[in-house]
């Protein structure tokens, strides 16, 4: 139906733990389903490195055992934008963006996907086969709030990137 | 009839323009060894249970999970999970459920049915 970007620029992750508080700005995404009802898939997760010496980062791509209440997109984060300039946006469209007045919790037990590569200089990508997407289905924890976040050990550089994803 | 290994993803790690990353690390979080270093490319499948990304260890002799019920690959959590209960429910019936489920909760006055716009 609808195909999202979901993009950050020179967003700092810092190490949170599972089950506790993003901090606003301070993890690159997360996406919400705009309504109870509503799916979307994720095919598609690029993140490239901008630190100016040696910095492993360690992101998890995560559902949210709590959700994120009015996610906005935050400094460096960008509401998600429809890919073809001519498609027809849904009734209420699927949030995305890193601040919130209540930021989400990583779940301790439903991490999806790990990436982990030397910011300086380095990128890491994951493609879906189609039919294969990762799917965020509502809006309420854990299966409708998705997030992108620094875990216990990563190192504070900055990232940029962005996650493609389609409400169906 | 498709074959499983066509419905693998993509996942690269792209080092070789910087330092990389240590073994330690990148086998703590599901790489292989020397993941870290240069350029890594690998497949990976989508777990049908809990929609968990796998990066497919070429090197593995361990069987894969794998669900005779939904007739697809499942990560090692959920085979784990299955050959206790033997039960199969993807993500996709899940989605299913909490769509139906929401849809019957729903304010039924934000719903639109047909003899009501006739009437307006």
């Amino acid at each position: 139906m609808a195909k999202y970007a979901g993009n950050w620029t020179s967003v700092t992750a810092t190490a949170i733990a599972d089950t506790t508080a993003l901090t606003d700005n301070n993890y690159p995404y997360a996406i919400q389903g705009g309504t109870s009802t509503q799916r979307n898939v994720i095919s598609d997760i690029m993140i490239g490195g901008e630190a100016s010496s040696s910095t492993v980062i360690i992101l998890k791509c995560a559902r949210d055992s709590t959700a994120s209440a009015t996610l906005v997109a935050g400094t460096g984060g960008k509401a998600p934008v429809l890919l073809d300039g001519s498609g027809t946006a849904p009734a209420t469209a699927p949030l995305g963006g890193n601040s919130a007045s209540t930021d989400p919790q990583r779940s301790s037990t439903l991490h999806l996907i790990n990436f982990s590569f030397n910011a300086f200089g380095g990128i890491s990508r994951w493609v879906a086969s189609p039919g294969y997407e990762i799917h965020v289905v509502g809006n309420t924890a854990s299966l409708g709030d998705l997030s992108l976040s620094g875990f216990t050990g990563t190192g504070a550089a900055a990232t940029s990137g962005q996650i493609l994803f389609e409400t169906v | 009839m498709k074959s499983l290994r066509s419905h693998e993803g993509y996942m690269l790690v792209d080092n070789r323009n910087g330092p990389g990353v240590d073994d330690a690390t990148m086998i703590a979080l599901g790489y292989p060894a020397g993941a870290g270093r240069g350029i890594y490319e690998s497949a990976t499948y989508t777990c049908s249970h809990c929609n968990t990304v796998v990066v497919i260890e070429p090197r593995r002799t361990r069987e894969r999970g794998y669900c005779r019920k939904c007739s697809q690959r499942i990560c090692d959590s959920c085979e784990a999970l299955k050959a206790q209960n033997f039960e199969c429910l993807t993500v996709k019936e899940l989605a299913d459920i909490v769509q139906e489920s929401a849809e019957r909760h729903a304010d039924v006055q934000s719903i639109i049915l047909p003899w009501e716009k006739s009437r307006s």
